[in-house]
């Protein structure tokens, strides 16, 4: 367990890099691609396997399927072209030393808190993964499900608006 | 030997601060996008992790939701970004300043 989770989190974090440091978008995306399944099997080690499954199909198949396919229409060389500013990365790196400081301190000194629940793992492997997370979904979250329906609907409109336009 | 809860969240937050990081020093939208993605799963990572070691649902519940509202902000910002695009403008978020002023 400990031993996958260090395999995993080095892949994660390998991936991670990537996404950022590689010139060219389609790597980028690639590596996008790579850090999502790793995140999936993470879910998986957390006893989550609906999430694991959406993480899967909505991320790392249809959000990816779509920024493949957009870079694959656009120019792929557009990013080398750019001239690179020099000091953007220094910058970055400073920043993110101290952002992950602030992070790490946080954590250590409010540690976990908070009252656990009833729902242990043997008390979902009795019902199953995915009826809890349904139950969950239709009973104490109806109206978050719902309103975020509405959100969807909503940003599939937004974008056939934004296709269909013609801006100059 | 199970895992400690809190390798969870310090993964979770090295992957948001890459995340960051990137977000501001690159230039191309997509891949401004895809940084913005890693957050997200980053964020997803610490709600699921948390929901584990609390023996609860709610965070699974939120991870779902943030997933859909991920989805949906990737198709907008994309075809944002087509336009900007078709428009003939530099693919580069410092040159994309029309609403600076």
């Amino acid at each position: 367990m400990v031993v996958g989770f260090a395999l995993v989190a080095a892949w994660e974090i390998v991936t991670a890099a990537g996404v950022v440091a590689f010139r060219r978008p389609i790597y980028n995306a690639l590596s996008l691609v790579a850090n999502m399944l790793g995140l999936a099997v993470l879910f998986l080690m957390l006893n989550a396997q609906f999430l694991f499954a959406a993480q899967v199909i909505v991320y790392a198949g249809a959000v990816m399927v779509l920024f493949v396919f957009i870079i694959a229409l656009m120019n792929p060389e557009s990013d080398v072209t750019l001239p690179p500013r020099g000091n953007e990365w220094i910058y970055g790196g400073v920043f993110g030393v101290i952002f992950a400081a602030l992070l790490v301190s946080l954590l250590f000194n409010r540690g976990l808190t908070g009252r656990p629940g009833t729902l242990t793992p043997e008390a979902i492997a009795a019902v199953g993964n995915v009826q809890t997370v349904g139950i969950a979904l239709y009973t104490k979250f109806l109206f978050p499900v719902e309103v975020t329906s509405l959100l969807l609907l909503i940003a599939a409109v937004g974008a056939v608006y934004l296709a269909m336009r013609r801006i100059r | 030997m199970p895992v400690p809860a809190y390798t969870f969240l310090l993964l979770s937050g090295v992957l948001f601060t890459m995340g960051a990081v990137g977000f501001l020093v690159r230039r191309n939208p997509l891949v401004v996008f895809m940084c913005i993605e890693l957050m997200l799963n980053a964020v997803n990572l610490a709600f699921v992790a948390i929901s584990r070691y609390l023996n609860s649902l709610d965070g699974v519940v939120f991870a779902f939701l943030v997933i859909t509202v991920a989805a949906a902000e990737v198709v907008v910002g994309i075809a944002i970004i087509v336009q900007v695009y078709r428009a003939g403008r530099p693919m580069d978020v410092d040159d994309l300043d029309l609403m600076k002023e």
